[in-house]
């Protein structure tokens, strides 16, 4: 049976929730809401891209932060006297490595991953959801291919019609994180557009993945027919927005 | 057509109704889970959302408010909910952001409630506050009514010495 203070503290819940205010109407196609201020949100992004880092720090020993040198290379075999140092760090490529951390040396090299061939990325659409004027996609992304690469975590994304017409065309990443991906790996993003004051396009759209080297990928439709753009807040012609969250598993 | 468009309208007003007569009890339940008031408002809103792109596969003559709860459970577990959330813009300040009377007060019900796991306050909630058995109560959480009646325990020793 509750006691004075259990007593308290529920009946302090229940007279707060029976004085929530309720929404004026039901929810039907409703925007997903936040309150989260800028500040907790780019918060967010620095610890999902701090933990990307950390990630590839943690597992790839010795191979990210060698800057202008082969793995080969002199400059590498002068800091990896301890085979298997983990952080190797550079100032520039002609300075000599300093090495921060050495855990347990072992013999055995480590296998450099190499950045993902576009081939073998399958992404797409799974779904769309609208916000505030914005169109929000889920996309899914698969690495299927025989081996483990890597991806920058944020890529430049664009709102692309089955015509090839770029409908809003995103901002390249300040960001350099990578994610890797094991082969078989799947990972997924949101991507968040706003603002379609363009041509109307020729369905179905499709969301397109500009690497920094130039290089591309798709994420398929949402379905054959879709047509999902942001609707226009401003005036005709007027460019859109487009972002995307890093790649997380 | 004539019987479509009936059909329809009768589905609207029962989805109507399940607003009007279940939001409080929706929103209850999320803030027990979450102990995060504008969470609880959004996740209230989105099971509304779910039921309503739903109504056309419901049997609207079954009580509406367990499946109401369990998509609410299942929502503030999905694990993609908190980016979609930063993703999104504000779009009004809520009553408890913008009252500081009643902040306040939830502030020192949500200091209380924070030492209790999602579990314990939901299971606390669900038994104490909204009615429910044991076995309706684990029902809609997922577990065993063992697991609950143990839960609904703590909650209370907890709540004592918070």
């Amino acid at each position: 049976m509750p006691t004075d203070r259990t007593n308290q503290v529920l009946d302090e819940f229940s007279a707060l929730t029976n004085a929530a205010r309720r929404p004026d109407s039901p929810a039907q196609r409703v925007a997903i809401r936040s309150r989260f201020p800028v500040a907790t949100l780019s918060g967010a992004g620095l610890v999902v891209a701090a933990l990307a880092v950390a990630g590839i720090l943690l597992g790839r020993p010795g191979a990210t932060t060698t800057v202008g040198a082969s793995p080969s290379s002199p400059a590498t075999a002068a800091a990896t006297a301890s085979p298997s140092a983990a952080a190797v760090a550079t100032v520039g490529p002609s300075q000599v490595p300093v090495v921060i951390a050495t855990p347990v040396p072992t013999r055995t090299p480590t296998p450099t991953v190499g950045p993902c061939d576009v081939a073998v990325l399958s992404a797409r659409i799974t779904a769309w959801e609208g916000a505030a004027g914005n169109r929000i996609a889920t996309v899914t992304l698969k690495n299927t291919g025989s081996t483990t690469c890597s991806l920058q975590s944020t890529d430049r994304p664009q709102l692309v019609d089955r015509a090839g017409t770029v409908l809003i065309d995103g901002a390249a990443p300040t960001s350099r994180a990578v994610i890797q991906l094991a082969a078989g790996a799947v990972v997924s993003t949101l991507v968040d557009a706003s603002n379609g004051c363009g041509p109307n396009p020729v369905p179905p759209v499709h969301l397109t993945f500009v690497l920094a080297d130039g290089r591309s990928f798709d994420a398929a439709p949402l379905s054959p027919t879709d047509a999902t753009v942001p609707p226009c807040n401003s005036s005709p012609g007027t460019p859109g927005s487009i972002a995307m969250h890093p790649w997380s598993h | 057509m004539t019987t479509r468009v009936a059909i329809n309208e009768s589905v609207e007003i029962a989805y109507e109704r399940a607003f009007e007569e279940h939001w409080t009890d929706v929103f209850r339940f999320a803030l027990a889970w979450t102990n995060e008031w504008t969470a609880a408002e959004d996740l209230a809103q989105e099971s509304f959302l779910r039921l309503w792109n739903q109504r056309g596969r419901l049997d609207w003559t079954r009580p509406v408010l367990p499946w109401l709860l369990v998509a609410t459970r299942r929502l503030a577990t999905d694990r993609f909910r908190a980016l979609k959330r930063r993703l999104s813009a504000p779009t009004h300040a809520a009553a408890i952001d913008t009252d500081p009377a009643l902040r306040a007060r939830w502030l020192d019900v949500c200091a209380a409630m924070d030492e209790l796991s999602s579990l314990e306050r939901t299971a606390l909630v669900m038994t104490a506050l909204q009615g429910a058995t044991y076995d309706e109560a684990a029902d809609l959480l997922g577990t065993t009514a063992g697991a609950l009646r143990a839960a609904v325990s703590r909650a209370r020793a907890k709540l004592e010495t918070a």
